[in-house]
């Protein structure tokens, strides 16, 4: 069972995040902030994090560029209100991007299309 | 005693007197104005008072006093006169020269008008001048300007032009300067460009000259120790005159001047008076220079203070986008998170609620009016982001090959493929990336409704001039040109929020950039789009 890191400030989006994403037989851990989310990834290790970008006083880009410093094995997808950032040079950094909507299909899609390519370079040996 | 002159007679006829002649008839009742202005000067008269001496009457020796007396003075009065005449004429030359040059700011009326009066008749006449300026940044006296005739045959037709025409200074000057300048600028060109000497060169005669900010009349210039042969042969005369013109104790010229045609002697009052005009002309050209520099500097005062207008307008429309970027971003947070949560969870329940629970109409609802308001929000949000595009130097291949990646899945699961192909070294091109790519998804992704088993849609970019061109031949999809043409309106009438702004914002964005984009619809083929991006900034 991959083990997923969800970021984001709204404490209905983790419930609604959790509750979808578990039923896709994910095990889903939560965090509402940067500090939150740090303190989690030293206590344990995800095979995808997704993030948010806006976190109230906080940028979820900037946990993304730490993440890929320190922890480049685990892939990341960015999951913000606003689409613009799809093309932003920062956002690049992360291995999929995806809008915010009620229908979470696409945000599904994304995770197993990531954790598939995942599993494909592990395989690899890359 | 028998007079040989006819001073004793009241009336004469004309012969009486030889020095009578037609126009001074007068004279011949006149005995008192005969006498005084011209038996003084008559032969006879002379002889009768040599004979009225020997005559030992006792006035006669005062009376020859007298005469040569008055003789003596009325030569003197004559010469003053005549001199009196010269100066007049000068006075007069100077004011209108004076009035001429205070008249004009312009450079180029000063200089035709300076030496204009010095080579025409009515100023100093000389043949010939040439007008050296003093370029202090290049650190040089540079030949500028010339006038005059290169021989006698150009000699004798331009001053019988002149005589033909009485023209005053000014229409002399003028007609210099529209009709002759430019021929006499290039007839002159190889020696004004040989008389160019660095104002360094203090041992060069033009800069001595300069230097001492006084005339200098050369005479025998071959020989001359101060002259350089090469410089006196470039001239060709032996006598020139060197003009220094000094304003407020700045070098601003030199004028040199000659005789080369008629060889007349250069006296010293030619060169006092050219001395008094060289004041007013060295003042006029400085002024007229500084006038110039006022105005091209004014002119960048005007520049920058539209450019700054510009800024200023600039600065109001960005405060205006950026608070409907301040505003929007606060719509995104706000409203889409809301929706987020509200359509995520109708959603949930909706999954566990059987097709039976009366209640999963309502539920189906939720869902699919969050998803109607979802698609309102994205319309909206991305119209607000095209309102400030941010431009900068793309590669055409990474922009459509982006957009492609991104669209692949879609196009798949509609059954469409597509294709890319792009001439080699295309040239970077200016533009919003982030904005471009939007408009070749989107119409990549058009709703248009497709048709038929040909499903493909080709891209290809070329160059086309100085911009490079991106053609999206969608062969799938098909339309005609009115409803293409009224898709990409804006909230046009029909099309409701939440429909598919896409295509219009596409040509909203497009057109914020300066971009020309083109839908071409053609019902049995497809629809043609041409994006033409420029390459250089300007073109925007």
């Amino acid at each position: 069972m991959s083990k997923l890191l969800v970021v984001d400030d709204e404490a209905n989006i983790r419930l609604l995040y959790s509750e979808e994403l578990a039923d896709e037989g994910y095990e889903v851990v939560t965090a509402a902030n940067i500090a939150e989310a740090t303190e989690k990834l030293q206590l344990s290790s995800f095979d995808l994090a997704v993030l948010d970008i806006k976190l109230k006083n906080e940028s979820g880009i900037e946990l993304l560029q730490q993440l890929v410093k320190e922890r480049h094995d685990m892939p990341v997808i960015l999951c913000s209100a606003f689409s613009c950032y799809k093309d932003d040079f920062s956002a690049w950094l992360a291995d999929g991007y995806v809008v915010k909507s009620g229908d979470l299909t696409e945000l599904k899609h994304e995770i197993a299309r990531v954790l598939a390519k995942k599993a494909q370079k592990l395989k690899a040996g890359l | 005693m028998d007079w040989e002159c006819c001073w004793d007679r009241d009336v004469i006829v004309m012969g009486d007197c030889p020095n009578i002649h037609e126009g001074d008839e007068d004279l011949l009742t006149s005995k008192r104005r005969r006498i005084l202005e011209k038996c003084s000067e008559c032969e006879n008269f002379k002889r009768d008072l040599v004979r009225f001496s020997d005559s030992s009457h006792p006035l006669a020796p005062v009376f020859y006093l007298v005469h040569s007396e008055y003789q003596r003075q009325k030569t003197q009065i004559q010469s003053l006169v005549s001199f009196l005449d010269n100066k007049t004429l000068e006075i007069r030359f100077m004011h209108e020269l004076g009035f001429v040059l205070q008249s004009s700011v312009d450079l180029e009326e000063v200089l035709s008008v300076a030496l204009t009066a010095i080579t025409a008749g009515k100023g100093f006449g000389m043949n010939r001048a040439f007008l050296l300026l003093a370029d202090r940044e290049a650190g040089l006296l540079k030949g500028y300007l010339a006038i005059g005739p290169r021989n006698l045959e150009e000699a004798s037709h331009t001053w019988n032009e002149i005589l033909g025409n009485d023209m005053d200074l000014k229409t002399l000057a003028l007609n210099f300067r529209q009709n002759k300048l430019s021929a006499e600028r290039a007839k002159f060109h190889d020696i004004l460009e040989q008389l160019t000497v660095p104002l360094s060169s203090h041992e060069h005669i033009t800069i001595k000259a300069l230097d001492s900010k006084h005339p200098m009349l050369i005479e025998d210039a071959f020989h001359h120790p101060d002259v350089n042969p090469n410089f006196a042969a470039l001239l060709g005369v032996d006598t020139f005159l060197l003009m220094p013109l000094i304003s407020r104790n700045r070098r601003v010229g030199l004028i040199i001047a000659d005789n080369c045609i008629t060889h007349r002697r250069i006296t010293d009052e030619d060169m006092h008076s050219l001395e008094t005009f060289s004041f007013p002309v060295a003042f006029a050209m400085e002024r007229a220079s500084l006038y110039d520099k006022l105005q091209i500097e004014l002119n960048r005062v005007t520049e920058a203070g539209k450019k700054l207008k510009e800024q200023q307008e600039l600065i109001v429309r960005m405060e205006n986008m950026a608070l409907v970027g301040r505003i929007t971003s606060s719509i995104a947070h706000s409203v889409r998170n809301p929706l987020m949560i509200i359509g995520g969870f109708a959603r949930s329940m909706l999954k566990n609620t059987p097709s039976s629970d009366p209640k999963r109409d309502f539920i189906e609802s939720i869902v699919a009016e969050t998803h109607q308001l979802e698609g309102v929000l994205d319309e909206i949000l991305n119209y607000s982001d095209s309102l400030y595009p941010t431009r900068d130097f793309w590669d055409v291949g990474q922009l459509v090959e982006s957009a492609l990646r991104d669209t692949a899945e879609v196009l798949m699961t509609r059954g469409y493929a597509s294709g890319y192909s792009s001439e080699n070294d295309l040239p970077a091109v200016y533009i919003d990336f982030k904005q471009l790519s939007y408009c070749l998804r989107t119409i990549l992704q058009s709703d248009i409704n497709g048709m038929g088993d040909d499903r493909t849609i080709a891209v290809r970019s070329y160059r086309d001039g100085e911009a490079v061109v991106i053609r999206i031949e969608d062969r799938s999809r098909s339309v005609s040109q009115a409803e293409l043409d009224h898709i990409l309106v804006p909230f046009s009438e029909t099309r409701d929020l939440g429909a598919g702004l896409g295509l219009a914002l596409c040509k909203t964005m497009l057109d914020k950039q300066g971009i020309p984009f083109e839908a071409l619809a053609f019902p049995e083929t497809g629809i043609v789009y041409t994006i033409k991006l420029p390459t250089h900034k300007e073109e925007q």
